[in-house]
């Protein structure tokens, strides 16, 4: 205290002039809007870096809204695509037209539980039957093959994972159309089996896999994998190992595609069988 | 010391007397304005405590802003001026000090002391003047132009006030 007092005492010119110099500056500064502009742009200057690199962290912190927001505008940018597809199967139609449809919807959504490490893994989806969501429901992983919906809440819904031992799926060779039947041998989660490809076909490592559209379930031409190896198999059939293009270990977000006129196709189906 | 204090409020009242009404509408050239309120923080007595010096020259520079509508800008000016004044008197004392009881008068201290003691008060006072009301150093060599050349007109007043000061 008595330091203190000393340098009061000591030094009290100095302060006094000090505070009326503040005084003044602040009387400057909010007295003569010419300053005060030149002062705010100083400041400015001194906290504009500043302010960027905090802007930049900041940024960084909000990539996961920025990334849903992409991927829900991926979806409706898919949808309107499929729209304008299925325009084009048409030569004639009137807005009316019954036969002119939307045949695939895409939503996304993301993964909030996910197993790799069983023989039947499944996946939860944060979307349910109030989102629209519906059991049979393809789910793709960008664009890849990554499950099937096998069961909704309100706002959950249970995916079967392609790697699940009853996950079947009819797949083909992009290269010359020859198709299988896709599934998974619980033994590596980058590989899954596609069978019945007849032996005479013709194809290499690498070829690309893709689904058929025929279980009306996944739209056709979606990436499944590529070819790593193939062998003979009893009979007439290739057993070709599929290199998986969807990474099960890293999935986020998904892609929820529904077919709206899978009911329709499967009624038909069912009549001759 | 009454009185004193009497003669100081007087020469305070005539001096803003001087400068609003006679100086503050002298312009040369639009560069030149002599600002002779300074000359109070040079006359006060030596003995004033420094806090009542820089009190005084706050009060003198916000008088002076009150009438030319710059608020702070001659405040500042000013009370730097009253807080350089010790010190300027101090490197600029004669050969065998100031006495006490007197004031810094060219009555007393002759001419060539008073000249060098208020042209380096007035030159301070202007230069933080006139660079606050230029507040940028873009145009640095034309402000500093004013601040020498408003300095010598001041002081050319300052002493012209100050010899009829003395002849009274």
């Amino acid at each position: 205290m008595r330091n203190l007092l000393n340098f009061l005492a000591k030094y009290n010119n100095l302060i006094i002039f000090l505070v009326l110099e503040g005084i003044a500056f602040y009387l400057l500064s909010t007295g003569n809007s010419y300053h005060n502009s030149l002062i705010v742009k100083g400041l400015r200057g001194l906290t504009e870096g500043m302010e960027r690199r905090v802007s930049n962290a900041n940024s960084y912190f909000h990539l996961r809204e920025i990334s849903q927001s992409v991927a829900r505008e991926n979806a409706s940018l898919r949808t309107s695509v499929e729209r304008s597809k299925s325009a084009e199967n048409q030569l004639f139609f009137s807005v009316t037209d019954t036969v002119h449809s939307q045949q695939y919807t895409y939503s996304t959504a993301e993964v909030v539980n996910n197993t790799v490490n069983r023989q039947k893994n499944f996946f939860t989806i944060n979307k349910g039957r109030l989102q629209g969501m519906s059991v049979d429901m393809a789910v793709a992983s960008g664009d890849c093959v990554a499950g099937v919906i096998v069961g909704s809440s309100a706002n959950f819904s249970i995916v079967m994972s392609l790697l699940n031992l009853d996950f079947r799926l009819s797949a083909r060779l992009k290269s010359n159309g020859y198709f299988g039947s896709l599934s998974w041998d619980g033994a590596d989660i980058r590989h899954a089996i596609l069978s019945e490809i007849p032996q005479h076909v013709s194809f290499g490592i690498g070829d690309t896999i893709e689904t058929t559209g025929y279980s009306a379930l996944f739209p056709e031409g979606i990436m499944i994998g590529t070819v790593s190896g193939f062998e003979k198999s009893g009979g007439d059939f290739y057993r070709i190992e599929v290199e998986l293009a969807t990474d099960f270990k890293k999935l986020h977000f998904v892609n929820v595609i529904g077919n709206l006129r899978k009911e329709e196709q499967l009624e038909l189906e069912k009549q001759f069988q | 010391m009454i009185n004193r204090i009497l003669r100081s409020g007087l020469l305070f009242i005539l001096l803003f007397l001087l400068q609003v009404l006679l100086f503050n509408n002298i312009q040369f050239s639009g560069y030149v304005n002599p600002y002779v309120y300074i000359m109070f923080i040079l006359l006060l007595p030596f003995e004033i405590p420094s806090w009542l010096l820089l009190i005084l020259s706050f009060v003198t520079g916000l008088t002076m802003d009150l009438f030319s509508g710059t608020p702070g800008m001659h405040t500042s000016a000013t009370v730097l001026a009253g807080f350089i004044r010790p010190y300027i008197l101090r490197i600029s004392s004669p050969r065998d000090g100031y006495e006490t009881g007197s004031g810094p008068s060219m009555m007393v201290y002759g001419f060539r002391w008073f000249l060098i003691y208020a042209s380096m008060v007035v030159f301070v006072h202007h230069l933080a003047l006139f660079y606050l009301e230029a507040f940028r150093l873009v145009d640095f060599f034309s402000t500093m132009f004013r601040v020498i050349l408003s300095t010598l007109f001041s002081v050319a007043f300052i002493l012209l006030l100050e010899y009829i000061r003395k002849g009274k």
